[in-house]
């Protein structure tokens, strides 16, 4: 017989055994995806696996890594407080939009200062202007009672439409490139490589700074001890004396400035320019949400998986050009380990039990 | 005849306590059986017994005359027993006819439909099957839990403090129903505290009392206070405490009015413990809510601590102001489970001098002084660092309590000291509480057990229906005026 028995003692092998079995999980159904849809799986399931090693560019290939891998982190820790105090906020999207309008709004007010000193005021901004389109789903919760899931999620298509509105409108640029967008920043403002022609730039080494700032605030204010208390408990956030509403509005306020912080560093580094919502947002924002619950929650699960997940893109992009086996792999490498994670967390609090039940050791249920 | 339910030398122990002492319990058909009993009497595990929740140690269930055994609550339904229980289990979201017919299994076609309304109507139960849960009263809530037990056809239907939650109108109109019931032959059992409606209503009661059955009588022919003193028992009287040095008045609630409590007025003066009696859900979680600030009063004035109004300040305001406070609940209120003791100490701490400075948390002070908490109040545990959920009660209580003694508070309020606490535990507790008293500060202590009021309290008030009594000395209080004061009609005490 089996049984499911909750966990009395949460040693090591409590965290370490679930996550292996998502893992085992993730490359079993992997390789199954790459049976169906490669003619040639173990050689193209190998070259997935160590492409960023293998390739004569590797160098090229880790600079993905770690530059796609950022900006997952930086926004998937911030939407990761909120998500621990039961703040949903699932528009980092439209958040990452408005940093990047905002600190695109700040090149134009201060008159296109062509300094590298004024790239912190343009990441400033765009920290500025994520918390405020943040801010918006927190109002109407606090005040409204609104559930923030939905009007969160709307507010991103409404900062896509403001992101078309700008690149077609007042902002307009070359009216003979092949897309709408604004005219390019000074090549001054824009974030340098740290390794000549790759993409490991200066904003992978922000965002890392801002994630250790964020992981200070949690562990040592009390503003991050009221969101750790938040957690489950809202009637011991209110014995503390914490203010439940404090909780919505600083989460909200925490997870769109990482996000604007994103926005913001996407457009000094990537692009130099703001371009139409289709050809600008690439889904960082949702993905961050998916990382958010691959890492559970935590600052450094979140950094491994945002590593894990950006890996595995890398190579599956490259395998599509070569073998033309479809880069929805990747996707489904990443859902497939998301479901895994989520199915096997369970396995933490409790444990399964084999054989006959033991009445003595356990209570009546 | 044979009893439809009789319930022989029933016996359940739970570790530590003995819930069910050989009860013997019996409901004739045509008859509405109250069952009685001051919390932790043993009606809950009784039912449970009955609804097949839990197994006895040991004793004998005879239904009909037969004896059988109820191994799950399947099996009870299917042996004729029904069950309204005092919590609502429906679906908010759902209408009314796709809530019975998820209690009963399946899907809500045309003939259900047509007997709920047959149902409804011929038991004076309005229904509308497809209004919406979440917009009916609790009257209405209560109706459904009824007809969806009744299209079981139990012969048994027992009810769990059915009017705690109903307005007096509401009230009278199930009382006709139950008559009907009973009057088609049905047994009934009526679990209530309210004595005056179990007067009116039951043929019999049995009063059940530290989980024996002390009596069983006729209620109508009783008076309230006879039942109460049966309830609650005789208990030595306590003397009068010696002359006490009471300073001036640190705690006061002043004409205090909101939809949970009403406290016309109560003082608790420095060296003084004040008790709180009141059966459970009497507005005891409210009146601790509004003394401690995690519920605001309308108005400023309504609360003083230390002479300052505190009516509008929240808890943090209002520890500055000389309060400290203990929830009733220990995981999830008073200590956030997944917690260390350190985090956990930080709790009611933040505004303590020198664990924060422009907030960031002093770590190697907290953990300073949970250790100190540990060390000075018998806290048993393997070490500040383990999560608060793996304390025994016993010593999560000691943890939460000495958290707040250590501050040498001047005003404590404190729901349940000692709920669900082993005695040694529970003495110490009481005794820290009475040396805290002695040393001058002013003490509030609410509690839904007698003997551990009559031991502490200087004065007791008694908590009913949300209103709070006058406080008069505990020796001049007697089982039985505590127990009407307990039990009784509001408005009649207030006339």
């Amino acid at each position: 017989m089996i049984r499911i028995v909750p966990r009395t003692q949460f040693g090591f092998w409590a965290t370490a055994f679930p996550l292996l079995l998502a893992f085992s999980i993730t490359v079993v159904v992997g390789f199954l995806v790459m049976v169906a849809m490669s003619e040639q799986p173990l050689s193209d399931t190998w070259t997935l696996l160590t492409f960023p090693w293998q390739a004569r560019t590797a160098s090229v290939q880790w600079g993905f890594v770690l530059q796609k891998s950022s900006y997952l982190a930086i926004m998937a820790v911030g939407l990761s407080i909120g998500f621990r105090a039961n703040v949903w906020n699932i528009g980092a999207e439209g958040q990452f939009a408005f940093g990047s309008i905002a600190a695109f709004a700040a090149y134009l007010l201060f008159g296109m200062p062509d300094t590298t000193w004024f790239l912190p005021v343009m990441l400033l901004f765009g920290i500025l202007g994520g918390i405020a389109w943040a801010l918006i789903p927190a109002a109407l919760r606090v005040w409204a009672n609104t559930n923030e899931l939905l009007t969160s999620l709307m507010l991103v298509y409404v900062a896509a439409n403001v992101l078309n509105y700008v690149t077609t409108g007042p902002w307009k640029g070359d009216p003979k490139a092949g897309q709408a967008e604004s005219d390019p920043i000074h090549e001054s403002l824009r974030i340098a490589s740290i390794i000549e022609r790759t993409d490991f730039h200066w904003g992978v080494i922000i965002s890392a700074g801002a994630i250790l700032v964020l992981a200070f605030v949690v562990l040592f204010t009390t503003f991050g001890y009221s969101l750790r208390v938040a957690q489950n408990t809202p009637r011991a956030q209110k014995f503390a004396g914490f203010s439940p509403q404090m909780t919505v509005w600083m989460s909200f306020a925490l997870s769109g400035a990482t996000a604007g912080l994103a926005g913001a560093i996407f457009l000094s580094a990537e692009t130099g320019k703001l371009i139409q919502s289709e050809n600008y947002l690439n889904g960082l924002g949702f993905t961050a949400i998916v990382i958010a619950f691959l890492g559970r929650l935590h600052p450094i699960g979140i950094v491994a998986a945002a590593l894990l997940i950006s890996y595995v893109n890398v190579g599956a992009t490259y395998v599509q050009s070569a073998s033309q086996v479809d880069d929805a792999v990747a996707d489904l490498v990443q859902v497939t380990a998301l479901f895994a994670v989520l199915g096997t967390a369970f396995l933490s609090q409790y444990r399964i039990v084999f054989g006959k039940a033991d009445l003595s050791t356990e209570g009546a249920v | 005849m044979t009893s439809l339910l009789s319930l022989e030398r029933i016996t359940k122990a739970y570790p530590g306590v003995l819930a069910n002492d050989a009860v013997d319990f019996a409901v004739e058909r045509g008859e509405i059986h109250a069952l009685l009993g001051e919390n932790g009497a043993g009606k809950s595990t009784l039912m449970k017994v009955l609804s097949g929740l839990t197994k006895p140690d040991s004793g004998q269930i005879v239904w009909k005359g037969d004896e059988t055994t109820i191994s799950s609550p399947q099996g009870s339904k299917a042996l004729g027993i029904g069950m309204v229980h005092q919590h609502f289990a429906l679906f908010d979201g759902m209408s009314v006819g796709e809530n019975i017919a998820l209690g009963l299994g399946g899907q809500l076609d045309d003939t259900r439909r047509t007997r709920i309304i047959e149902m409804s109507e011929k038991y004076g139960l309005p229904l509308d099957p497809d209004a919406l849960v979440f917009t009916l009263s609790a009257g209405e809530k209560q109706r459904i839990e009824i007809v969806r037990a009744l299209l079981g056809e139990p012969e048994l239907l027992i009810l769990d403090e059915p009017t705690s939650v109903l307005t007096p109108q509401e009230a009278d109109a199930l009382f006709a129903t139950l008559r009907l019931l009973r009057d088609e032959g049905r047994g009934l059992v009526f679990i209530s505290h309210k004595l005056n409606e179990v007067r009116a209503l039951c043929e019999r009661a049995t009063i059940l009392r530290g989980g024996k059955v002390v009596a069983t009588c006729v209620p109508a022919e009783k008076s309230a206070e006879e039942i109460a003193e049966m309830m609650i028992g005789t208990r030595p009287v306590p003397t009068a405490k010696g002359q006490q040095n009471l300073g001036d008045v640190a705690l006061e609630v002043k004409d205090l009015r909101t939809k949970d409590v009403r406290v016309p007025a109560l003082a608790v003066r420095r060296g003084e413990i004040m008790g709180v009696a009141g059966v459970a859900g009497n507005g005891q979680e409210a009146l601790y809510a509004y003394l401690s600030g995690e519920d605001l009063a309308p108005q400023a004035n309504a609360i003083w601590l230390n002479g300052v109004e505190a009516g509008r300040s929240g808890p943090s305001q209002r520890r500055a102001l000389g309060g400290a406070f203990v929830p009733e609940e220990r995981l999830g209120h008073a200590a956030v489970p997944d917690f260390s003791l350190i985090d956990n100490t930080l709790l009611s701490n933040l505004g303590t001098d020198g664990f924060q400075r422009r907030g960031l948390i002093n770590w190697t002070l907290t953990r300073e002084h949970a250790t100190e908490i540990c060390d000075g109040y018998d806290v048993r545990h393997a070490g500040v660092t383990g999560r608060a959920a793996s304390l025994s009660g016993g010593n999560l209580q000691k943890f939460i309590v000495g958290r707040e003694l250590i501050k040498q508070p001047e005003v404590l309020v404190v729901n349940q000291p000692t709920w669900g606490v082993d005695m040694g535990s529970a003495t110490n507790i009481r005794d820290q509480l009475k040396a805290l008293a002695e040393s001058g500060s002013a003490l509030l202590v609410i509690s839904q057990d007698l003997d551990e009021l009559f031991d502490l309290a200087d004065r007791l008030c008694v908590l009913n229906h949300g209103h709070l009594s006058e406080a008069k000395p505990t020796h001049e209080w007697t089982a039985e005026t505590l127990g009407v004061a307990m039990t009784g009609d509001v408005q009649e005490q207030a006339a």
